[in-house]
């Protein structure tokens, strides 16, 4: 039980977005996260995370709502100063320049923060301790990568920005179990580390290993939000194929 | 006056079929064409070296055939790739014409170009007469054109290339033969240019190379948007809208005290940028748009329940 | 002679390098290809023109207020026309592109008309090296090119600005989410594309003269270069640049110079037939 009122670390209100002249995906969404969580949002095809999480780092421009990073409103700002208001965002597919070398794609993930605290070289060293594999070989080509390598340079290049919030839209698409695995234990140390996470996961049983909490969301709207040691396989079901509403 | 309104008719006439043709390469199949000039041109000398040996109709027939065979070698070559390439090709192809043109003398007369190009119905009536059976064939022309497109659009041909240029990978799932519907639309397109070039080689009855600048690609680009991608009636409308920009501009040649054609010619072009700017930002839709099929359009019996 | 024309058909493409290179830069950033590039380099000339001529500034600095006044004009462009429609697809602004084209050639037309103007600058006598004549146009060409395509690269490579240009060729959304702004790099780059377009307007109209279609009869070939050399690569830009000059001067050994275009517009053909993607691009398929 909390006792103190914190500010939550990502406050939604009311969201709503879809494309061009098309109906709404997200239909109205709330949301308070606690700092340093973990949230997995989980969902049917089709549900509108992807839509979501899109809206929430501002690719997406919102119909209706409001959202706020640590207290910051950042409904109207373009995912550029988003990003200096504390958020990060790793993409689902094309997450880090494939024509950039790696030390190039790493270099960029900083060189346009001026002025967002704790970027720097001490940061820099964090969050390479976090994946000491990537900084072995900077003049590769990214898109020469392998597929979880390019994830964890995606992972490295948000974190770079000392991120407040991290949005990450289905990490583990496209991987191996055995990356799957090492994707998920590197998303608990971002959480060590400081970083509140949001997870758009289509792999629930990975997801529900490292989240705290998870929300279910069926036809844009949530329809469950609990503490993920209170889910179970039935309550899935039910939601996953339950009429919606 | 008879002649004045014969010269307007003709150069609107001539003007709504390169505009229809585009229409229906790029408004109805997604193929946009800066070429336009070129099958035009290459129509207008096609007549005018065959008309002596074959007739007028003859020659209009051949000419048209020809632009579509070559409409079908270009595309053919470039319809596989993005959609900026067959523009890029088709940027280069208007220029080279002209160049062909002006230096194959042996052929097109170079500078001097082509006299003495025999005209249709000719014979029918007396030379102090002629113009209006001119104009009344110019006007059956488009005509007949605009029937045969309306026709070819709202057939299944036509549906199939509007889902084409709507979505191709949708269209090839569903089966649809993708590569040969677009070439067929653009060799249709071609003809049609080349049916425009002859026509305006039996109005002036003489052609030579500077007659064939970029200003019709110009006017047929600013014709399609300003009447609508894939309307036919809206393009006829952007024909008309244009024609009434020239003639505006001729007003202001005697309002305002203007030294020379140049700026005049210069301030034509200039304008037709601008509105093409103008429309592509304000209204991309046209003037007119292009109808929203309804569902009544395909379920006539079903009385509109889901 | 065959040396002769191998070190004019490189001169020639040395001129056509920044021309191409601007265009391959608005393709790869801008996501379409500018029609508008000829009319661009034909205002940069009159604008170096009024400089020198008009206002009888010497000519390399007549060129330098071109160059600026090109980067304002081709902002101006993004500001009103370009930004309004960036996300219609890269046919929209095409099209766009070719009613800025009407509008910039036409301004000359409308202001200068079609007469040939000259800028004022005295000609030295061409040097004679190894029984091969260099103009002087040639070696101003030759240093102000490559000077201008080693800064580019510079930037390009070795500085954030180019780091965040080519991310946003890559891959826009993504670098947005790392704080680029699109817009700002989108005028930028149109910055950048006004300038070199109108210094190689300053080059061409050196070489031969002012008029409202030079940059028409350059826009074959500036195209055949970019694709020549892969769309989007500025590398490949100044390579195809290059090859363009030297197969249109060669060409002279069997056709007539009046020819110089096709040639350009067969490399165009041969190209899509068996490599669409150029010498250093990316895939061309449509999907």
């Amino acid at each position: 039980m909390i006792a103190a009122r914190v500010t939550p670390a990502l406050s939604v209100h009311g969201l709503r977005a879809g494309y061009g002249n098309g109906g709404d995906i997200v239909c109205g969404i709330d949301l308070d996260q606690s700092p340093e969580t973990i949230l997995a949002v989980i969902g049917p095809n089709g549900s509108g995370k992807s839509t979501f999480v899109k809206a929430l780092a501002g690719l997406l421009r919102p119909r209706a709502g409001t959202m706020a990073v640590t207290g910051n409103d950042v409904t109207h700002l373009s995912p550029a100063k988003r990003v200096m208001a504390g958020l990060a965002y790793v993409p689902q597919e094309a997450n880090i320049f494939r024509n950039l070398t790696i030390r190039e794609n790493l270099k960029l993930a900083t060189e346009f923060l001026r002025g967002r605290t704790g970027v720097g070289p001490a940061q820099q060293a964090q969050v390479m301790e976090l994946f000491p594999e990537i900084a072995q070989r900077p003049k590769l080509l990214a898109g020469n990568l392998s597929g979880g390598q390019r994830q964890m340079l995606a992972f490295a290049c948000a974190l770079l920005a000392n991120p407040e919030v991290l949005l990450l839209d289905e990490p583990s698409a496209g991987l191996s179990p055995k990356f799957v695995g090492e994707t998920m234990e590197a998303v608990a140390r971002v959480r060590e580390s400081g970083v509140t996470v949001l997870l758009v996961e289509q792999n629930v049983s990975a997801a529900l290993r490292v989240a705290d909490e998870v929300m279910v969301l069926v036809a844009g709207r949530k329809s469950l939000r609990v503490p993920a040691k209170d889910i179970s396989n039935a309550d899935l079901a039910d939601l996953f194929f339950a009429k919606a509403g | 006056m008879t002649a004045y309104l014969t010269t307007l008719v003709v150069l609107v006439a001539v003007s709504a079929l390169v505009g229809l043709a585009l229409n229906l390469q790029w408004g109805v199949a997604g193929l946009v064409n800066f070429g336009v000039v070129g099958f035009v041109a290459l129509g207008a000398y096609a007549t005018a070296l065959l008309a002596p040996a074959l007739g007028w109709c003859g020659a209009m027939i051949v000419a048209a055939v020809l632009c579509a065979i070559v409409s079908t070698v270009l595309a053919f070559l470039s319809i596989r790739l993005e959609e900026n390439y067959l523009a890029i090709v088709t940027i280069g192809f208007g220029e080279v014409v002209r160049i062909l043109l002006l230096n194959e003398t042996w052929l097109t007369g170079g500078a001097v170009g082509i006299a003495d190009i025999p005209r249709p119905f000719v014979s029918l009536v007396s030379p102090a007469r002629y113009d209006v059976v001119l104009l009344c064939f110019s006007l059956a022309l488009v005509a007949i054109v605009f029937a045969l497109l309306e026709i070819l659009v709202r057939s299944p041909f036509g549906r199939a290339l509007r889902a084409v240029r709507d979505d191709a990978t949708v269209a090839a799932a569903l089966g649809k033969p993708v590569l040969l519907l677009r070439i067929k639309a653009f060799a249709i397109g071609g003809a049609v240019m080349g049916v425009a070039g002859a026509l305006h080689a039996f109005y002036l009855t003489y052609i030579d190379p500077s007659q064939f600048t970029s200003i019709i690609t110009a006017y047929a680009f600013m014709a399609v948007i300003a009447g609508g991608r894939g309307s036919n009636i809206g393009l006829l409308f952007g024909a008309g809208s244009i024609m009434a920009l020239l003639e505006a501009t001729r007003f202001l040649k005697d309002a305002v005290e203007m030294t020379d054609g140049t700026q005049l010619a210069a301030l034509r072009l200039g304008l037709i940028g601008v509105g093409i700017v103008l429309l592509l930002i304000l209204r991309p839709q046209g003037l007119l748009p292009e109808p929203q099929r309804r569902v009544r359009d395909f379920f006539p019996d079903d009385g509109g329940s889901a | 002679m065959l040396a002769q024309l191998i070190l004019n058909g490189f001169v020639t493409g040395l001129l056509l390098a920044l021309p191409a290179l601007a265009l391959t830069l608005t393709f790869g950033i801008l996501k379409f290809p500018n029609f508008a590039i000829g009319s661009m380099l034909t205002l940069g000339s009159y604008a170096a023109w009024i400089g020198n001529s008009l206002l009888g500034m010497p000519l390399a600095v007549a060129a330098i207020f071109a160059a600026l006044a090109m980067a304002a004009v081709a902002m101006l462009s993004d500001v009103l026309v370009f930004s309004r429609l960036r996300d219609r697809g890269s046919i929209t602004l095409l099209v766009a592109s070719m009613g800025i084209s009407l509008i910039l050639e036409n301004i000359c037309r409308f202001g200068f008309g079609n007469s040939t103007r000259n800028f004022v600058f005295d000609v030295a006598r061409p040097t004679r090296w190894h029984g091969l004549r260099i103009n002087q146009e040639q070696l101003i060409t030759a240093v102000v090119v490559i000077v201008c395509v080693i800064l580019i690269q510079l930037l390009l490579y070795a500085s954030p600005l180019g780091r965040a240009m080519r991310a946003v060729a890559d891959n826009p959304s993504l670098a947005a989410v790392r704080g680029v702004e699109r817009q700002t790099i989108a005028r930028i780059t149109w910055c950048l594309a006004g300038c070199l377009t109108a210094l190689s307007g300053v080059l061409a109209g050196l070489d031969r003269a002012v008029d409202p279609l030079l940059g028409w009869n350059y826009q074959i070939p500036i195209f055949a270069a970019a694709i020549l050399g892969g769309l989007g690569s500025p590398t490949g830009a100044i390579v195809g640049a290059i090859v363009i000059g030297l197969a249109e001067e060669l060409s002279s050994l069997i056709l007539p110079t009046n020819y110089r275009q096709v040639v350009s517009f067969a490399v165009i053909l041969g190209l899509l037939l068996v490599r669409t993607q150029g010498l250093f691009g990316g895939k061309a398929v449509r999907k």
